[in-house]
């Protein structure tokens, strides 16, 4: 009888133009609750896919209680008894508790139908357990996030899950109900043993919640299963960002930076930001740092005019203005928005590079009778396709099929073209390989040297770190602080880290 | 199909429309000596008008289906222009001109109304127009009071029985093509045509890029009505009269060759591509089929079926080329 | 007594149902001939096989799809139906056996190449409204079957007892309650409503779609059958345009009656009352001698109404979960 409930080993996975795992392990001892941790294109979820059978692995074992499994679908997972509990809720809201929770196992009566009754009965025991006092004829759409998550977690309990998975639990719930989850998490642990894989990137749980860390570096380990009481939080973010990565040199030319382009004072948005002040000089990169859900790509949406902004002005060049559209942000004040999620909102998969690169400025180079022919978009954008050394075998080589980092050359090639005075570049180096992304941290800081001023969203602390000249730390929709950045990584990070925390 | 990588591919899908081409030219051959009356100059006469039409009700579906949306009141709007039209020459006395300029215009407002609905109501287009589909189509037969125009000026309804090239070639057959290569122009050679095409293939990207993705797509669903109503036009010209129930009850009858000349010509249901020589040749295609089988005594009511049957092959193909269009996108 | 009087008042069909009583009175108060027996014979029948063709689209919107077929399934049974009887004197209890199988499998077929190419329901059904059509027409070559056995005539006239409750009304009430119990008692109807609200969650939850989706369609095959022999019950003939103007009606009740047309959400009685409300105005319309084009205008501003007040409602119900839910 092995000591691990579930076991990975040597896991490598690929997809085209990326290695997701590169020999990555995993052991869950039982009894335990045990921190995945990993920043944005580590592997992370790429491990948690293999768990939950999503995927297959390419190489390596997977062993449940000791023995070597294959998972072809998440069934197969749900039989081994593995549950995950997403990040997004997934109950069907218009149902009730009680269906919810018996969904896939409904009791009936002699004759065949929903015996509704036995529901209830049924459902109980396990609302119970989680210390939820609901009625199971209560529809989860009058729940609290919060509550609909503990529905789920009572769920995956009703199905005799002894391996529970949850990725990023608390990222829609308030600190007393995060404390309660995790109560009840020690409770199932030790009452119904339950074994708990946590994935999350709020290191304080980590360390208030978990016996062991698994940290993901680039598809690998930079540490597996190691106990919590051996690491702290600098330790910790050591593991997760790499020490030979810490980049302190910039050749940013800091004495460029002058007049005010932007600035917000006292926003409030539709989507919930309050007394947002900040100021953008030119040729200044500002950085936006924070943790998921932070509101930082929702601020900047507000400011292009995808939502509203419903209270405070914002200021161009000190005027006040009013942007209604990202085409009013483009046309009138030549605003851009390199979007974080480039194949939704980034790119046209289906169309070709040409036609990709130049979307913004259709407009702008048409001739009599709106003629805008291949040829005078190509003498448009093909300097700067060469000049992000975009590697695609021709101008008509449809996106999709160039490789991830290529891809998000384009992407930034398109505004490049568009000539933009203030361009916001939302997460540009995620799951991008070191080269592109060293390439686009120098492009970015060419930009800026030249006049550009950049708001840059990053998760990515290195990354921001030696590109920001100020970084903007927010928090739940506010900011929480500014911290000058001297390039001193230690500094910086810990600073910033502080006003995350705070 | 192989091509050089240094050499221009062309934004719509080559291979397929050379296929078509293709498959055109296999039927010809096939009919003509298979059959007798195929090449006969009656027949190729009544063809040409045929198909001038159907190409036209084509490229006003392929201008919504572009947006990724429907437009099932297309006949209702085509023969709500045309009565409309008919009401301004017959009981106006409106000279021709600017009556089939009238027409145009009320095809563009039909149009233009679908457009507004679905975009501020963000309700799918295909509910939007199955419910202005009777709401036309009502308003048009309580107003007509489901009476046909036929008295309109011999000027008019003389172009539509006219013979040209030796009277094998209609002039509606020369219009139709007219508007295909306009369209073509539109869609390749255009800023605008090419942010309709952007903002159909993936509107919230477009919107981010700066193009105004709902004004883009209210212009599709006007320039459908416009279309709609031209064809509608051409319809009227080729009977002679504008008649209420020409385009079948609610206009459905417009439903199948508007659907199949499109997607068998290449345009990609989900939006964002199109083939504008595409849809031409599948409506000369489903044409000239229907018109060989018909020839061929499979008896009329039986090709009704079997143009059910190209259209679940055409979609069924259609996703497969979606399929593969999309094949080496990147997993994360 | 309160308590269910409470429950009934939330119901979304009590607002339906109140709209039905107001309006059949106010329309009776100006017209008593509205209420004659012979006036409500006649809505009462066209109450009947509208019923069962608007539950045939409603429980395909249940699943967030939609069935253009409909129509031409009814019209390919009719004909099928009365043509067994009139060309190959098949028995009546064969032949309508026959029409359900036939319902059953363009119901299967609409079903399963949906599953299989992952081309969305309304494009498929789209092509089979023409290849079903297709073979109607190329059956009946557009000549209706005349000759009905006459225990199948009867059965369309007839009429309960002295009552001016008609024979054909006994059929569709049956269904009605057989399609509200597997809607809201049976697993696979859950099932099947829970794959219309999510089908991620649902899929999550170990329901096979396949089987949802296939279900359905056969289902609403199945009753698309059924109304279209009873339409031949009642016009004692088997025309091939039956059903030719079923599709309109088939979306404006069950949407009328609160469906949300991005599935999960339909409700079989509010969809009852929305055909009610339907043939009350068209009935009215014909009485107050009221063009009767006006009927296709009126449902499709219904059409839009509705669609766009279920639409605000869900945005509605969304704002406030969102707003109690960050507690």
């Amino acid at each position: 009888m092995s000591e691990f409930c579930l076991e990975i080993s040597a896991a490598n996975k690929s997809f085209p133009g990326v290695k997701a795992l590169d020999k990555a392990s995993f052991r869950l001892r039982k009894g335990s609750i045990h921190a995945l941790l990993g920043e944005n294109g580590a592997g992370k979820s790429t491990l948690i896919k293999i768990i939950t059978g999503v995927h297959k692995q390419d190489s390596g074992k997977l062993f449940i209680n000791g023995k070597e499994e294959t998972l072809n679908n998440p069934n197969d997972a749900t039989k081994f008894g593995i549950s995950v509990v997403h990040q997004e809720r997934n109950l069907i809201r218009r149902f009730s508790v009680g269906e919810n929770l018996m969904l896939n196992n409904l009791p009936k009566t002699l004759l065949g139908l929903i015996d509704y009754d036995e529901i209830a009965i049924q459902s109980k025991k396990w609302l119970e357990i989680m210390d939820l006092d609901i009625d199971p004829s209560a529809v989860v759409s009058e729940l609290t996030v919060a509550k609909m998550q503990l529905c789920e977690i009572a769920k995956a309990l009703s199905l005799k899950a002894k391996i529970l998975l949850l990725d990023e639990p608390t990222s829609s719930l308030s600190p007393k109900e995060a404390e309660n989850l995790f109560s009840l998490l020690r409770k199932i642990v030790r009452d119904e043993g339950v074994s708990i894989v946590f994935v999350s990137h709020k290191l304080e749980e980590v360390f208030n919640i978990c016996d062991e860390v698994t940290v993901l570096r680039d598809g690998q380990n930079a540490c597996t299963s190691e106990n919590i009481n051996n690491l702290d939080r600098k330790k910790l973010v050591r593991l997760m960002i790499g020490r030979d990565e810490q980049i302190v040199k910039s050749t940013r030319k800091t004495d460029k930076i002058k007049d005010t382009v932007l600035a917000l004072n006292k926003v409030k948005t539709e989507l919930g930001h309050e007394n947002i002040n900040l100021e953008l000089a030119r040729s200044e990169i500002m950085g936006l740092y924070g943790l998921v859900g932070a509101g930082r790509t929702e601020l900047v949406k507000c400011l292009i005019g995808l939502e509203k902004i419903t209270e405070g002005d914002v200021l161009i060049n000190g005027k006040k203005t009013a942007i209604d559209s990202p085409k009013s942000a483009l046309e009138k004040f030549k605003i851009g928005y390199i979007s974080e999620d480039r194949k939704k909102e980034g790119l046209i998969l289906i169309h070709n590079v040409l036609d990709n690169t130049s979307i913004t400025i259709w407009s702008q180079i048409k001739k009599a009778a709106g003629l805008v022919t291949d040829g005078m978009i190509a003498n448009k954008v093909n300097p700067y396709i060469r000049k992000l050394e975009v590697r695609t075998p021709s101008n008509y080589q449809i996106i999709s099929n160039l490789s991830g980092g290529n891809q998000q050359k384009i992407s930034v090639a398109k505004w490049l073209a568009a000539g933009t005075d203030v361009l916001i570049i939302d997460e540009p180096t995620v799951g991008i390989d070191i080269k592109t992304k060293a390439y686009l941290h120098e492009l970015i800081i060419n930009l800026a040297d030249n006049g550009t001023s950049i708001i840059l969203i990053s998760s990515d602390m290195p990354e921001m770190i030696s590109l920001a000249d100020r970084i903007v730390v927010m928090k739940d929709f506010k900011v929480n602080g500014i911290v000058e950045n001297d390039r001193d990584y230690d500094v910086v990070s810990s600073k910033i880290m502080e006003f995350i925390h705070s | 199909m192989k091509y050089p990588m240094n050499k221009k591919l062309p934004n719509f899908i080559f291979t397929n429309q050379f296929g078509l081409l293709f498959l055109v030219l296999i039927f010809i051959i096939i009919f003509s000596t298979v059959t007798d009356g195929f090449t006969s100059r009656f027949n190729i006469f009544a063809l040409s008008r045929v198909i001038a039409i159907d190409i036209m009700i084509g490229l006003a579906m392929m201008v919504v289906i572009l947006t990724g949306g429907l437009n099932l009141a297309l006949g209702a709007i085509g023969v709500c222009a045309a009565m409309f039209g008919g009401w301004c020459m017959e009981v106006l006395g409106i000279p021709i001109v600017p009556s089939l300029l009238l027409t145009l215009g009320m095809g563009s407002l039909l149009g233009w109304v679908n457009g507004i609905i679905t975009v501020k109501t963000g309700v799918h287009s295909f509910i939007v127009t199955l419910a202005t589909m009777s709401i036309y189509f009502g308003f048009m037969t309580m107003l007509t009071e489901a009476e046909a125009f036929r008295r309109l000026p011999d000027l008019f309804t003389d172009f539509g029985s006219a013979k040209l090239f030796n009277k094998y070639v209609s002039p509606l057959l020369l219009v139709s093509v007219a508007t295909c290569f306009t369209l073509f122009y539109l869609f390749r050679f255009t800023d605008i045509g090419r942010k309709l095409i952007a903002a159909g293939a993936n509107p919230e990207a477009a919107e981010v890029s700066g193009i105004s993705v709902s004004r883009m797509f209210i212009y599709c669903h006007v320039l459908s009505g416009f279309l709609g109503a031209l064809a509608a036009i051409l319809l009227t010209t080729r009977i002679g009269a504008a008649i209420p129930s020409m385009a079948g009850q609610l206009g459905m009858d417009w439903l199948l060759p508007a659907f199949l000349a499109p997607v068998i010509g290449g345009t990609l249901l989900s939006g964002g591509k199109l083939s504008v020589f595409g849809t031409m040749l599948g409506a000369v295609l489903v044409t000239l089929l229907t018109n060989g089988l018909y020839l061929l005594d499979v008896g009329e009511f039986w090709i009704r079926f079997f143009l059910g049957i190209i259209l679940l092959l055409a979609v069924l193909l259609d996703r497969a080329r979606e399929l593969l269009t999309l094949k080496n996108v990147i997993v994360s | 007594m309160n308590r269910t009087l409470a429950a009934i008042f939330k119901k979304d069909w009590f607002g339906l149902l109140i709209v039905v009583l107001v309006s059949g009175l106010a329309i009776a108060a100006v017209k008593p001939a509205f209420l004659s027996p012979f006036n409500l014979y006649v809505l009462m029948v066209s109450t009947s096989y509208m019923l069962i063709i608007a539950l045939a689209q409603m429980i395909i919107i249940a699943i967030g799809q939609m069935n253009l077929s409909v129509g031409a399934i009814g019209g390919l049974v009719a004909i099928s139906f009365s043509g067994l009887m009139e060309v190959h004197q098949i028995s009546v209890p064969v032949a309508v056996l026959s029409g359900l199988v036939i319902g059953i499998a363009c119901g299967f077929l609409n079903g399963y190449i949906t599953v299989k190419s992952g081309i969305s329901a309304f494009i498929i059904t789209l092509a089979t409204l023409y290849i079903f059509k297709g073979i109607n027409l190329g059956i009946t070559e557009a000549e209706p079957f005349y000759n009905i056995p006459e225990n199948v005539k009867n059965f369309g006239n007839a009429k309960i007892g002295n009552t001016p409750i008609p024979f054909l009304l006994i059929i569709p009430i049956i269904i009605t309650i057989l399609m509200w119990v597997f809607i809201n008692r049976t697993e696979t109807g859950r099932h099947m409503l829970a794959y219309g609200n999510s089908v991620q969650s649902a899929e999550l939850m170990g329901i096979s779609s396949s089987k949802v989706v296939i279900t359905a369609h056969i289902i609403s095959g199945f009753l698309a059958a059924i109304a279209g022999m009873l339409v031949v019950c009642r016009l004692q003939l088997g025309t091939p345009n039956i059903g030719d103007s079923w599709l309109l009606p088939s979306f404006a009740a069950p949407v009328i009656g609160g469906a949300v047309l991005a599935g999960g959400k339909v409700d079989v009685i509010a969809t009852a009352l929305g055909v009610l409300i339907v043939a009350i105005i068209s009935q009215a319309l014909v009485i107050f001698k009221i063009d009767p084009f006006f009927v296709q205008i009126f449902l499709g501003v219904m059409i839009l109404l509705a669609v766009f007040v279920n639409r605000y409602r869900e945005y509605k119900q969304e704002v406030r979960r969102k707003i109690f839910s960050s507690e």
